[in-house]
């Protein structure tokens, strides 16, 4: 016995399967919910951009930096970064620390990390100086 | 006739296969990378980028703390107590152990001792504090430590299906000597998935 597919069948059919793998697209995609009026009040710091990479600028934003002193005298500084697109993206980043004179403060534990980030996800990602010397820093982003 | 067709064949087979092959020979070549940055091998093992990675987080907890705002003293005087291994490789723990260290170092706020604790520094340095007493006649002053740092490797392996999970647990505590009370405590973990082959997707 052969199965005769009907056209209008077929092309419903089809429109289903497209319909899951779309909106399966959406499944790794991050939903947040906060405090409508922060108690938190962050030490923003303006930043200046660089960009070599457009796509990948168009992946992963920055949206805030700041920073805070902690253990006395070391500079912390955290970024909030954002997921632009609606699926999971790694990139890798890097945080550099450079003192007073603008010399680089090499540390052995400043490396390239790699940052999982699901769909449409904010994170936060952050650095202590482990130099009381550093008092200026630079985040680099790579794919 | 026939013959002599087929061995000029077999000839002109026998010449492209061996400039195919020769073509796909490669020397053996060696480049220079970054250790700790995305370009080092990664493995199911706790690879170099792993141990930077590791140490940094707990540095940056521990400073992140305040802990180390209560010391008696500054810079304050640490002893680098044991490094437990529990996973199943054999690592030399000063991977770890070295960039805390250092780092710490760093900051301004300790100073390691190193005329106790275990290791071939340890036996050196109170070598030389002994050395030190018979020349001089004077009993050498060792300063006691403050603090004292404990750390655990643990590694925990998952099977589902051909993905295998290693999941490694860097454990480490901070303990003020003359309370006895843990001033720090953290525990970072690295997972690694190693996808069997011929599976799709993971």
């Amino acid at each position: 016995m052969k199965t005769i597919l009907h056209p209008v069948r077929f092309a419903g059919s089809l429109l289903a399967a497209g319909a899951v793998l779309v909106f399966s697209g959406c499944a790794n995609n991050v939903n947040t919910y906060e405090r409508a009026e922060s108690q938190a009040a962050p030490n923003y710091i303006a930043d200046k951009r660089v960009i070599t990479d457009n796509t990948l600028a168009g992946t992963v934003r920055v949206v805030s930096i700041n920073q805070s002193t902690v253990s006395g005298n070391l500079l912390k500084i955290q970024a909030t970064v954002e997921n632009l697109r609606s699926s999971q993206r790694t990139v890798n980043y890097k945080f550099e620390w450079i003192d007073q004179d603008g010399m680089a403060l090499d540390s052995a534990n400043e490396t390239w990390k790699s940052l999982p980030l699901q769909g449409r996800e904010s994170t936060t990602i952050s650095t202590v100086a482990v130099s009381p010397r550093a008092v200026d820093f630079k985040l680099k982003f790579r794919e | 006739m026939k013959q002599t067709i087929s061995s000029k064949l077999v000839g002109l087979l026998a010449v492209g296969a061996l400039l195919t092959f020769s073509g796909c020979e490669t020397e053996t070549e060696t480049r220079t990378v970054d250790a700790k940055g995305p370009q080092a091998i990664n493995t199911s093992a706790i690879n170099s980028q792993d141990w930077a990675n590791a140490a940094d987080q707990l540095i940056n907890s521990l400073l992140s703390s305040g802990a180390l705002n209560n010391a008696p003293r500054t810079p304050a005087i640490l002893a680098v107590d044991r490094v437990i291994n529990n996973t199943t490789m054999m690592v030399d723990t000063d991977l770890l152990i070295k960039k805390i260290r250092v780092a710490l170092t760093n900051t301004g706020k300790i100073n390691i001792t190193n005329t106790m604790g275990l290791g071939e520094r340890a036996v050196v340095a109170s070598e030389a504090a002994e050395l030190d007493e018979m020349q001089s006649g004077k009993k050498a002053k060792i300063l006691v430590p403050d603090y004292t740092l404990y750390a655990k490797l643990i590694q925990q392996t998952d099977k589902n299906g051909k993905i295998a999970q290693n999941t490694y647990s860097f454990q480490m505590s901070l303990v003020a000597v003359k309370t006895g009370l843990t001033v720090w405590e953290e525990e970072k973990q690295i997972a690694k998935q190693t996808r069997g082959p011929g599976t799709v997707g993971w």
